[in-house]
């Protein structure tokens, strides 16, 4: 109470700027603890936020609390086996850690999964592509309280998911991925059964569309807020929808892995940078892994869906790089000729995503930044791992 | 196709890590990510970085007590991978502009985290672990 009244009339109407704010003796920018328990985060991550009276000026990420030393598994199981550790990376992208670990090993034994095997991998990588973008509208509505468009989004994921469970047996954890192939191996009466049960979540999804992009409630949220540029979203390592959504035509599946270099799809790109672009990006990117499941199921082959592993992997390393929902990740194992891998490791998009994710707050408001965080689509469980 | 028929590995000096970096930086490639893999007498770090779908690493081997250069003057974004590699593996990882001071995971040598301050992916913990399930 002492200083308001020692203030002068003036200052009492405005916000005090930085320098006037020390000249008071009063402190500069307010930190604001966000996380690592927040409504809108389903996973824990913290931020320091320094703010001049509602502006971000600057944030610290904190990351730490749900770390596993899964990496480290790969010394104790076999090689074979460690892809049930690699699936369990995630919740989320399950299907895809376990192939790309596989991819990996594929790449020191230099084998190639058979053409139905790499057919079936890419049936399964955009299933989840397409739920996990599913999730994530769910969740950004939620977070800015459209509760009947989390209803919506949700129920229409769980089509997909029942799609999920029909070819591998799970919804979560498929367990269909193996160093070699797959392991299961639905018909092709099943794979066009599916396609045709998935007919109602790809008309409520157009719906969906609509609101999400055209709501002016949901532009007033994400239009113009968390505008990151091109150059900045590329020199700070960003991928998946948060580059594509500043400009940058890069998707790891134009390499060409699994199925990927035989059927022909569009890089999604968006130019605006902010919310609302990375909300389009997934958008449409739901849109078009059902364009590519149907030409999946169009398209695949018969034959064997798994060689045959036999013996120690050799000694040798490999890179793998897939495009999962949130982006780009990277695989890397590295043989010692025994059974045991040496090291396994993972560059998850979120991880990549996060110094990108500091930069897009800066300028913003308080009030904004939930919404920044989930315009990232953050997965902590996979940057922890 | 598998990664292993692009990738590029070039075998470089810690003393040459920066300007290496920044050359790359200066030819547009974007930082993708850095490895690192704990041996017996220091660490092997790979830096990898990308243009379109290229990817090349530069790699290094640090002594034990080695302090390497920070490259968050040159690439911001590398401050978690470079937070990361000093917690989990003990390498000196000097100037980081967003340095968390061995806090990331809790486990840095000396925290009094739930792991009682072991670098997990250690040589030393590796076979501190094995002789506990032996001696089980």
């Amino acid at each position: 109470m002492m200083r308001e009244e020692t203030r002068p009339e003036d200052a009492r109407r405005r916000p005090l700027s930085l320098d006037e704010a020390r000249e008071r003796n009063i402190d500069g920018p307010s930190v604001i603890p966000f996380g690592p328990q927040h409504p809108v985060l389903p996973e824990p991550l913290h931020f320091d936020l320094f703010l001049e009276d509602e502006k971000i000026v600057g944030a610290v990420p904190q990351i730490g609390y749900i770390h596993r030393g899964l990496e480290l598994l790969v010394e104790k199981r076999d090689f074979t086996d460690y892809v049930h550790v690699a699936e369990r990376i995630c919740g989320i992208c399950s299907f895809m850690h376990g192939m790309g670990y596989c991819e990996a090993v594929e790449g020191v034994l230099g084998v190639a999964a058979p053409d139905r095997a790499r057919w079936l991998r890419t049936f399964w990588c955009e299933l989840e592509r397409a739920h996990s973008h599913l999730m994530w509208i769910g969740l950004a509505a939620d977070a800015f309280g459209f509760e009947s468009l989390f209803h919506a989004a949700w129920k229409s994921r769980e089509l997909i998911l029942d799609v999920a469970e029909e070819t591998t047996g799970g919804r979560v954890i498929y367990g269909s991925a193996i160093v070699g192939g797959v392991s299961r191996d639905p018909d092709d009466e099943t794979l066009a059964r599916c396609m045709k049960a998935l007919a109602p979540a790809r008309r409520d999804i157009a719906q969906l569309s609509r609101v999400m992009l055209q709501n002016p409630t949901v532009k007033h949220r994400l239009e113009g807020v968390g505008v990151l540029s091109g150059e900045a979203a590329y020199k700070l390592g960003a991928v998946g929808p948060m580059l594509r959504a500043s400009g940058y035509d890069y998707d790891a599946r134009r390499r060409g892995y699994a199925a990927y270099g035989e059927i022909e799809f569009e890089t999604v790109v968006e130019t605006a940078g902010d919310c609302m672009a990375r909300a389009a990006v997934r958008i449409r990117e739901i849109e078009q892994s059902f364009a590519i499941m149907d030409k999946v199921v169009a398209g695949i082959p018969a034959g064997p869906v798994a060689l045959p592993i036999k013996g120690m992997p050799p000694v040798g390393e490999c890179f793998a790089r897939l495009e999962q929902p949130r982006g780009e990740v990277v695989y890397y194992v590295r043989s010692n000729g025994t059974r045991n891998l040496e090291r396994f490791r993972v560059r998850t998009p979120t991880f990549a995503n996060i110094p990108a994710m500091v930069e897009a707050m800066r300028g913003q408001s308080l009030a904004d930044v939930p919404t920044i965080i989930l315009t990232i689509d953050p997965c902590i469980s996979c940057t922890e791992r | 196709m598998t990664e292993k028929e692009t990738q590029r590995i070039i075998m470089i000096e810690t003393g040459s890590l920066l300007v290496e970096v920044d050359a790359l930086r200066s030819a547009g490639w974007r930082l993708v990510q850095i490895l690192c893999i704990g041996q017996a007498d220091g660490a092997e770090l790979s830096y990898s970085f990308g243009l379109d779908l290229e990817l090349r690493h530069l790699r290094l081997k640090a002594a034990a007590e080695a302090a390497l250069p920070s490259i968050t003057s040159l690439y911001p974004g590398a401050f978690l991978y470079e937070n990361e590699i000093r917690d989990l593996f003990g390498v000196r990882i000097e100037r980081i502009r967003a340095d968390w001071n061995g806090k990331v995971y809790d486990v840095a040598e000396g925290a009094e985290g739930r792991a009682g301050g072991r670098k997990p992916f250690s040589k030393v913990t590796i076979k501190a672990t094995s002789s506990e399930e032996a001696g089980r």
